[in-house]
């Protein structure tokens, strides 16, 4: 092996990005890697495949809108959990996240039967991540349309960094931080859309975005929507998660986070 | 570039259509095409219910010290099942 004295400056040149985008679960899902020099498309190719086949697993196995997924076989009751381990897996994780969340995220609260999308997300894409770990490589990330899973760092002595979308004004950044395992973003763009209040059943969110970072993008999922709903009085609960912390934004602009969230900007609101 | 609207489906509050772009097979758009949700949020702004992946794509590959971008993005079922009925009218 030739060992050739290389200036700091070639060696950052020589660190390599893959970048992939699929289509899967209704949404964008974007793989990043990193590596050194003897990362290639081709070494990589078997890894990629793995964690493409493991999203769309986790797709057809909890679609919601796919009437034939064991999910919503499930909440015909035409099957029960005995026969569905990956149900198993997921709904028990779902019972954890509604009681770390104080019942803020309660999947059994949703109009329709049991809904664990919330967590589905977060969960498919670790899922994928994990996949990735037997890789040769300096660290990895998959981005699930703002829910990002990540391990490892871009490059040698780097740290992942991210940013986190301003609700009004979604092509910009309101902040950003270091990337510290996983960061689920939840809310809405305008107030009382999509997210539902497990006690009172109505549509509600009381921030325009709640995120949460911490070792596992399921949970994170499931606490950033529990955030959303509950309001900036629950970064109080996630300050008590040794695990987690928590970046939230109200409706009026203001900016709330929990005292270890890893921020290194933060932009100045309108 | 090729376009398509899903279905107008079921979703928690009423009913929605979504809107795609495409530019070869890549999503270069996704909109809310139509929104009847019985009145209440009508007279807001449907655009700000696009899902934001396109510009956090633009904003991680503009800022060079950033790998991610996490934001809230509108994935209910309803929502999705429209998606994918518009991208299943363009072949995909």
């Amino acid at each position: 092996m030739n060992e050739v004295a290389v200036p700091a400056s070639d060696a950052v040149a020589s660190v390599v990005h893959l970048h992939h985008e699929e289509t899967v679960m209704g949404t964008v899902v974007t793989l990043d890697v990193y590596g050194g020099s003897g990362l290639t498309s081709g070494s990589f190719e078997p890894y990629l495949k793995q964690a493409l086949a493991s999203l769309h697993e986790s797709d057809r196995i909890f679609s919601l809108w796919k009437s034939d997924s064991l999910m919503s076989r499930y909440r015909r009751q035409e099957i029960n959990l005995e026969t569905a381990c990956e149900l198993v897996e997921v709904l028990e994780a779902c019972e954890a996240a509604r009681d770390l969340s104080e019942g803020w995220f309660d999947p059994w609260a949703l109009p329709g039967g049991v809904d664990p999308t919330g967590y589905v997300k977060g969960w498919a894409a670790q899922r994928a991540l994990n996949e990735l770990l037997g890789a040769p490589l300096h660290g990895a990330i998959v981005n699930a349309a703002g829910d990002i899973a990540s391990f490892g760092f871009p490059a040698p002595g780097a740290m992942f960094e991210i940013g986190i979308v301003n609700p009004s004004t979604p092509n910009e950044m309101a902040a950003t931080a270091t990337l510290v395992g996983c960061v689920a973003t939840s809310g809405v763009y305008e107030r009382g859309q999509h997210l539902i209040d497990p006690f009172s059943g109505a549509r509600c969110s009381r921030l325009a975005s709640a995120s949460v970072m911490g070792p596992d993008l399921g949970l994170a999922d499931a606490l950033a929507t529990a955030l959303a709903v509950a309001g900036a009085d629950f970064l109080a609960v996630i300050e008590e998660l040794s695990e987690f912390e928590a970046f939230a934004i109200s409706f009026e602009e203001a900016r709330h986070w929990t005292s270890r969230f890893p921020l290194t900007s933060l932009a100045a609101s309108a | 570039m090729r376009s398509a609207t899903g279905p107008l489906v079921n979703y928690y509050f009423g009913e929605l259509a979504v809107a795609v772009k495409l530019s070869g097979s890549k999503i270069t758009s996704v909109t809310i095409a139509s929104l009847n949700d019985g009145g209440n949020f009508r007279s807001q702004s449907i655009d700000s219910m696009s899902i934001p992946i396109l510009e956090q794509e633009a904003m991680a590959a503009q800022s060079a010290r950033i790998q991610g971008v996490s934001g809230a993005s509108y994935t209910s079922a309803g929502f999705i099942q429209s998606l994918q009925g518009a991208l299943a009218t363009l072949g995909l």
